[in-house]
């Protein structure tokens, strides 16, 4: 697929990106490579995944890694009952050779994500979901699938991919990822959105909210966000929370009510809401010097 | 259109100098990256960039690395004409300094014994300040006359210090450019330049790697090798679960041992905020050791206790309360009181860290009581927060260094690396 197919397929998708963005989905595409994104919480990695999936056509098979992730959770596991109730059904059989190989089969091969998103007939978008989260393990565990596109069985063997998926990794940099995962992976880290992307998925999200109120919204996030105060800085998942809280509440402009009744969809924690109201970095940012430009209306200044 | 082997031949070269540059590139990342200008071309720059970037950058912090790389490889015509001229330019400054500073590094008519990169270094050195030294010089000559040895090793040493400083200044420039990205994370930052508002976040951090490491070494601690014993009692209880079948036999596990861990934790000025932090991380590594006893010191030594490590106002007002804040590094009288302290405070069982910049009076002695401390505690690190870049400056951290082992834990990152360290043995 050509960047400017993408583009396209990104567009019908609704999703707003930049040039950056489609050049490195492009890039991992052609060379087929695992894509590895990186960036704070909330600032759109897993809808990367969901995005691709929709503007390529394909199905989206989802691993949420955690501590503790194995691999009979990840890529398979036995039926175990089954196995039993086989054995107890043919233990009369003649040929046990043959029912030790039929336990091994793929009738009790009980899939997980990774097994399914390489067996799968039409080629699927594999999303494995904050990697930083799982074991190192498991992280040694997925390069042979990463660099290969095969996994290894023990009772069965080397199963190479059907069809390659298109792997979509996504961490918050909770802990530093091993080198070798890395060396598989193309690389993307998403910062903050600027004014103008945030007023562009505000516009492409929420296409029925007044403009006054969307500029005021998006000038408030980027001034919380440049808050060196503010602990956990709102990411856009929060910023189209809060926008929606205020489009229900019938809000139409920014006022210091409207903000402290809704505080609790931008800002996850009473310290950030507290240092909010003390700093008033929900304004419109203008600083109150500035209200024909910012669209504010001038009243919340005092 | 230029030929693709053309810039295939040039990427080989790029690749080489992004390795040379730190990044771990391979031939499978060059591969890549000629498929990918073979198919983009090199008509939009700024895309190849991108593109290239995706291939080779595998991080923040390697994506600053190549963005300069890349800018200073891939030039446009204009920009490389205007780079020829400014190039000459400078080959004409570099020889009139050159020349001046052959003048400038002679006392008494022979050249210093300096070596190559510090000459190179006096050069780049701001005219102000070869300016002061030569006026310094000056300012002695009378000595040369009276005693030129004195006068020879004197200036030397004044020259030698005023480079090492600059060499030391200009690493630090290379350091805060990277630092100074806020989207580099809290993690891969200097400690000491942390600012007040960042604390809160960095304490955060911690809480969270530290429960991260605590995890990973409970989980290896899972996995670890089994005594050898099968153990009965599980694994009849498990093969119930599989209708009577011994499915999977369960083992005896080896018994795990903690550490005893004793920190001895400089806190004079600058050294208050690393050990502040550095302790929040030991201490909240309930997985590395079984016990812990955290003693701070400056000049003496005290013990603090737990209540005080609590959070940062608490630690800082109990230290100030103390009468140690605000003293001078004594590292020697310190290990000689832990050392003399009855109970024995260290055994063969304990792991001794000492956070501290090693810089202390009176070496010698502090070396000694390191001497004797390792011979009783069964294991002797050092946490340093200094970068290692720099220690071949500090003869103290060499001094320290060739009699225990050293760690670098300059930034968040480091220290939860030598954290991780603590637990393998």
């Amino acid at each position: 697929m050509t960047l400017d197919e993408l583009k396209q397929k990104l567009d019908e998708a609704n999703y707003i990106y930049d040039d950056t963005l489609a050049t490195v989905l492009a890039v991992s595409l052609q060379l087929g490579r695992p894509l590895l994104i990186e960036g704070a919480a909330g600032v759109g990695k897993t809808e990367i995944a969901k995005v691709m999936a929709s503007a390529l056509g394909r199905d989206l098979v989802r691993l949420q890694c955690y501590e503790g992730l194995d691999e009979s959770k990840a890529l398979y596991e036995w039926n175990y009952q089954k196995q039993l109730l086989s054995i107890q059904v043919n233990m009369n059989s003649d040929d046990k050779d043959a029912l030790t190989r039929s336990l091994f089969s793929d009738e009790y091969l009980l899939e997980r994500p990774l097994l399914h998103s390489i067996r799968s007939e039409k080629p699927v978008v594999l999303l494995i979901d904050e990697i930083d989260k799982a074991d190192e393990e498991f992280e040694a565990f997925l390069l042979e699938l990463l660099s290969d596109m095969q996994v290894s069985i023990p009772e069965i063997g080397t199963i190479p991919a059907k069809t390659v998926p298109f792997v979509v990794l996504t961490s918050n940099r909770a802990r530093p990822l091993s080198e070798a995962l890395r060396r598989r992976c193309a690389y993307l880290y998403i910062p903050y959105p600027d004014l103008d992307k945030e007023l562009a998925i505000l516009r492409a999200k929420m296409p029925h909210l007044d403009d006054q109120l969307r500029l005021q919204v998006a000038k408030a996030v980027q001034s919380l966000r440049s808050n060196e105060a503010i602990l956990k800085k709102p990411s856009i998942a929060e910023t189209l929370d809060w926008a929606a809280a205020l489009d229900a509440l019938g809000v139409r402009e920014l006022t210091p009510d409207a903000i402290r009744n809704t505080a609790g969809f931008l800002l996850k924690n009473t310290e950030d809401i507290e240092c909010m109201h003390e700093t008033g970095d929900a304004d419109c940012g203008c600083g109150g010097h500035d209200h024909h430009n910012c669209g504010c209306g001038g009243h919340h200044h005092g | 259109m230029v030929e693709p082997g053309v810039y295939l031949e040039k990427l080989s070269w790029f690749s080489r100098l992004l390795r040379e540059e730190g990044l771990t590139v391979g031939t499978q990342e060059t591969i890549d990256a000629g498929k990918i200008l073979v198919s983009l071309g090199f008509e939009d720059r700024e895309q190849v960039k991108t593109a290239l970037r995706t291939v080779y950058a595998k991080s923040r912090e390697e994506q600053n690395l190549f963005d300069r790389v890349f800018d200073g490889f891939f030039l446009s015509e204009e920009r490389m004409r205007q780079l020829a001229k400014e190039h000459l330019e400078q080959q004409q400054r570099e020889q009139q300094i050159q020349e001046q500073a052959r003048e400038d590094l002679e006392v008494n008519g022979k050249p210093m014994e300096l070596t190559e990169e510090q000459r190179s270094i006096y050069m780049t050195m701001p005219e102000e300040a070869r300016e002061k030294l030569r006026r310094f010089r000056e300012t002695f000559q009378d000595t040369a006359e009276r005693s030129p040895k004195l006068y020879d090793n004197f200036i030397k040493s004044v020259f030698v210090k005023t480079i090492l400083e600059e060499q030391m200044r200009m690493e630090d420039a290379g350091l805060g450019c990277m630092a100074a990205d806020p989207e580099i994370g809290i993690l891969y930052r200097d400690i000491s330049r942390f600012r007040d508002t960042e604390i809160p976040k960095a304490i955060t951090i911690i809480q969270s790697i530290s429960q991260q490491i605590n995890g990973e070494l409970s989980a290896s601690r899972k996995h670890r090798g089994h005594s050898g014993k099968l153990d009965f009692r599980r694994t009849i209880r498990k093969g119930l679960e599989t209708g009577g079948s011994f499915y999977r036999l369960h083992y005896k596990k080896k018994r795990h041992r903690k550490k005893h861990l004793v920190l001895l934790c400089d806190v004079s000025g600058s050294m208050m905020q690393f050990s502040e932090f550095a302790l929040r991380f030991i201490q909240s590594l309930n997985h590395v050791s079984e016990s812990s006893r955290a003693f701070v010191f400056s000049e003496e030594l005290h013990e603090a206790d737990a209540f005080s490590l609590q959070n940062m106002d608490l630690f800082r007002s109990s230290i100030r309360e103390s009468g140690l804040y605000g003293k001078g590094t004594d590292l020697g009288s310190a290990l000689e009181d832990l050392l003399n302290r009855q109970p024995a405070v260290l055994n063969r069982s304990t792991t001794l860290i000492i956070l501290s910049d090693t810089k202390t009076v009176d070496q010698p002695r502090a070396i000694r009581a390191l001497l004797e401390a390792k011979r009783q505690a069964g294991r002797v690190l050092i946490l340093n927060p200094i970068p290692e870049s720099k220690w071949p400056y500090l003869k103290s951290a060499q001094a320290f260094g060739a009699v225990c082992s050293m760690v670098s834990c300059s930034t968040l990152n480091a220290l939860a690396a030598a954290c991780r360290r603590l637990s393998d043995r």
